[in-house]
């Protein structure tokens, strides 16, 4: 069996666990519970005659007073930068915490643009799209409460990592 | 210039290089070229003794050569069954007994276990305290059998948390381990992390993990740890046992560990390795007779001490039973009902004379406590022989003069008594059981003739009359067809003597001549002459008899009335009867 280890990263209350939660057990809390430290969940994924089992690290939201640590990104096969629809501020930070991840590994991220069922209070215009698409792998815009994209995300990013791992293995 | 300079020095290296590629060839490949061919018998020289060396060393060979073997045999017996077969055939018979064996003593050993377990005391009290510290009877009982128990070990890449192998002692609670091992390298990172002070010192490592039923052994490698789920207190030696373990893994598995990508299939063959660390040790028994099943024996001690009340209880009741039957065989006691409700309450329900022995005496002088006993006594007339004599005995008393003896049962008076004495004593003692027909003999008793007369004429007329009355009331009854005077006769016939020699005197005094007159009878059954002949000579037997004990012959009359016919009376008349006739001188 082939493990992967997953983190999500972001600002506090995106929705990280709300994520691995609809996205592990297929439900959604309204309920906020404030994750400390940090939680892992498994969820094994079929991709391509194999299994690929997720082993998620959700971690605890960073803010100016929780400063973004790099010790639990260690040996991440990926991971997930999850941002917020309804607070721009959750962008920047998110974007923050990319640039900090990016000094300790160089595996694929992923941009989830999180709470899409809410309406949105900010819009990425062509170029700032363009421009982070340069900084991501991909990009999803997902709910955790109504679960649209979730599972999507979730396989995309397995695939990747297989083909990622195929192009490692050739070069 | 300046560049020459620069060239010089390394001039004779490059010229050295040279003469080493002229000799060995480009990269050495003469050599290795010239080793190559030889490669074969080089290896196979020494390769038995560099197995040997190297497994001496540290063990290595076989846990290489483990899952190697595993696999041919796997191949074997997958395409070569039948010669595998045939070659283990001799084993197989031994094998099963021994496995049946094995079974039956562990299954043994388990029931005595479980029984030991659920019977003792200790037992009782672990179920109570497992239940009371919310966890498994089992998982108590191993807590308190093992000093130390290695329940569960994991292979964890240290770089990314992932779990690469795990062994569990029961091979079950293996679903969680990925996520307990993830769990634990957070915690581990956070310490790490979290206690650094300065960035030059090597990161804080957590060794260990306790919970209230776990201690978990946490032994890192450079890329991997060893992480052992211990119940109870675990010595140094499974510590290392783990850095052994650890040593060896990564000995082994160098390459895989520093190329690990997710995929942990090529950790499978670490089982073994891993295995080595499930470590046990059982509590030494504190003392032997822990063994003993406390509760058992004192179910069992209650058990026969109940057993040995109610027998002991039973053999008492018996006893007294025993005893108190006893009373039956008194004279005048007849026991109608014996209830024991225990022995300190018997209700005992009794028929006494009143001439019998006093019930609560009797009891006090057999060592029995008669204020225990509810006695319900009612009153009856007892012909027992003993009572018979008791009675006589008191009635005769009042009577100085008469003596008495017992013949048999039969009560035998002497003595000299007057007449009306002697009616008076006959009369009591036919109330109380006696009579001339059954157990009295009267002959020895003698009547007082000279007694002075002072009685009147009128008195002596009663008298006489009553005597006649006496002899016509005695009748002698035949059996069919005989003329035998019986013994009972004889008494009769006696009697009849006495109430003749009585009146004797009367009639003198009265002068009243009498003769007896003797008349025998027949049924009607036979012939009429026949019966005639035999009613006679009955009538002549009884006058016989009176001859010999001394009535004159020419006092008596006999005649033989033949069969006499009377409704409901002539087919049993066989009799003798007696009647005085009378009459007074002129």
């Amino acid at each position: 069996m082939i493990q992967k280890k997953i983190c999500l990263l972001g600002a506090s209350s995106v929705g990280k666990t709300s994520l691995v939660q609809q996205f592990v057990e297929g439900i959604f809390n309204e309920k906020y519970l404030t994750t400390i430290g940090v939680k892992v969940d498994r969820k094994t994924l079929p991709i391509a005659n194999q299994e690929i089992n997720f082993m998620l690290w959700d971690m605890e939201g960073n803010d100016s007073y929780n400063v973004f640590q790099e010790r639990y990104l260690r040996g991440a096969a990926g991971y997930i930068i999850v941002v917020d629809q309804t607070r721009a501020s959750s962008l920047h930070e998110g974007l923050d915490i990319h640039t900090l991840a990016q000094q300790v590994t160089n595996c694929p991220a992923i941009l989830a643009i999180n709470k899409n069922d809410l309406p949105a209070t900010w819009h990425l215009d062509d170029s700032e799209n363009e421009s982070y698409k340069k900084l991501f792998d991909l990009q999803f815009s997902t709910s955790a409460k109504t679960g649209s994209n979730v599972e999507e995300m979730f396989l995309a990013l397995a695939k990747l990592l297989v083909r990622f791992e195929k192009n490692d293995i050739t070069t | 210039m300046s560049s020459h300079a620069a060239k010089e020095p390394t001039e004779p290296e490059q010229q050295l290089e040279t003469v080493r590629t002229l000799i060995l060839g480009k990269e050495n490949s003469r050599i290795t070229q010239s080793i190559e061919k030889d490669a074969r018998r080089i290896v196979a020289d020494v390769i038995t003794e560099a197995l040997h060396d190297r497994q001496k060393k540290d063990n290595s060979v076989d846990k290489v050569l483990q899952p190697l073997v595993e696999d041919s045999v796997k191949h074997s017996v997958a395409h070569n069954s039948e010669q595998m077969v045939s070659s283990l055939y001799p084993l197989v018979g031994s094998l099963v007994r021994k496995s049946v064996a094995a079974f039956l003593s562990d299954f043994m050993e388990k029931t005595n276990q479980l029984l030991e377990n659920s019977l003792t005391v200790k037992g009782l009290k672990w179920r109570f305290k497992a239940r009371q510290s919310g966890v498994s009877y089992a998982h108590y009982v191993a807590s308190q059998t093992f000093v130390y128990r290695v329940e569960h070990v994991f292979l964890i890449h240290r770089e990314t948390g992932l779990l690469l192998n795990s062994v569990a002692l029961d091979n079950e609670n293996k679903s969680d381990a990925d996520i307990i091992s993830a769990m634990l390298t957070a915690i581990n990172d956070f310490v790490g992390d979290s206690f650094l002070t300065e960035h030059e010192r090597p990161k804080e490592q957590l060794q260990a993990v306790s919970t209230d039923n776990f201690n978990l052994l946490i032994k890192p490698g450079p890329s991997a740890l060893v992480v052992a789920a211990v119940s109870g207190n675990p010595p140094q030696s499974i510590s290392n046992q783990l850095q052994l373990t650890v040593e060896n893994i990564h000995s082994l598995y160098s390459d895989e560990l520093n190329s690990f990508s997710g995929d942990n299939q090529d950790f499978d063959n670490s089982d073994n390795l891993l295995r080595d660390c499930l470590l046990s040790e059982q509590k030494i028994k504190t003392s032997k007779q822990k063994k003993t099943p406390w509760f058992a024996w004192a179910i069992l001690v209650l058990v026969l001490l109940y057993t040995g009340y109610q027998a002991l209880n039973w053999l008492k009741v018996t006893e007294l039973k025993e005893k108190i039957m006893r009373l039956d065989n008194q004279p005048g006691v007849i026991i109608k009902q014996l209830i024991i409700n225990d022995l300190n309450n018997i209700t005992l329900d009794i028929l006494r004379d009143p001439d019998a022995l006093n019930i609560r005496h009797w009891l006090n002088s057999n060592e029995m406590n008669a204020k225990k006993f509810n006695i319900i006594e009612r009153s009856y007339y007892s012909l027992d022989p003993e009572i018979l004599r008791q009675r006589a005995q008191l009635i005769i008393k009042a009577y100085p003069n008469i003596s008495f003896n017992w013949q048999d049962n039969t009560l035998a008076l002497a003595g000299t008594l007057d007449i009306t004495k002697t009616e008076q004593l006959l009369n009591t003692l036919a109330i109380a059981g006696f009579t001339t027909e059954d157990n009295l003999v009267t002959e020895q008793l003698q009547l007082i003739s000279a007694q002075p007369i002072v009685e009147s004429q009128q008195v002596k007329q009663q008298i006489f009359d009553e005597l006649i009355g006496r002899i016509a009331a005695i009748q002698l009854n035949f059996s069919v067809a005989s003329e035998e005077i019986t013994p009972k006769m004889h008494s009769s016939l006696q009697r009849l003597y006495q109430y003749i020699r009585q009146l004797e005197p009367l009639a003198q005094e009265l002068k009243i001549n009498f003769g007896l007159l003797i008349l025998g009878s027949s049924d009607n059954t036979g012939y009429k002459a026949a019966n005639n002949i035999i009613s006679t000579k009955r009538a002549s037997n009884a006058a016989a008899i009176l001859q010999q004990k001394g009535l004159a012959k020419d006092k008596m009359f006999v005649l033989g009335l033949g069969q006499v016919d009377i409704i409901n009376i002539s087919s049993r008349a066989r009799t003798v009867m007696f009647n005085v006739m009378y009459t007074n001188e002129m």
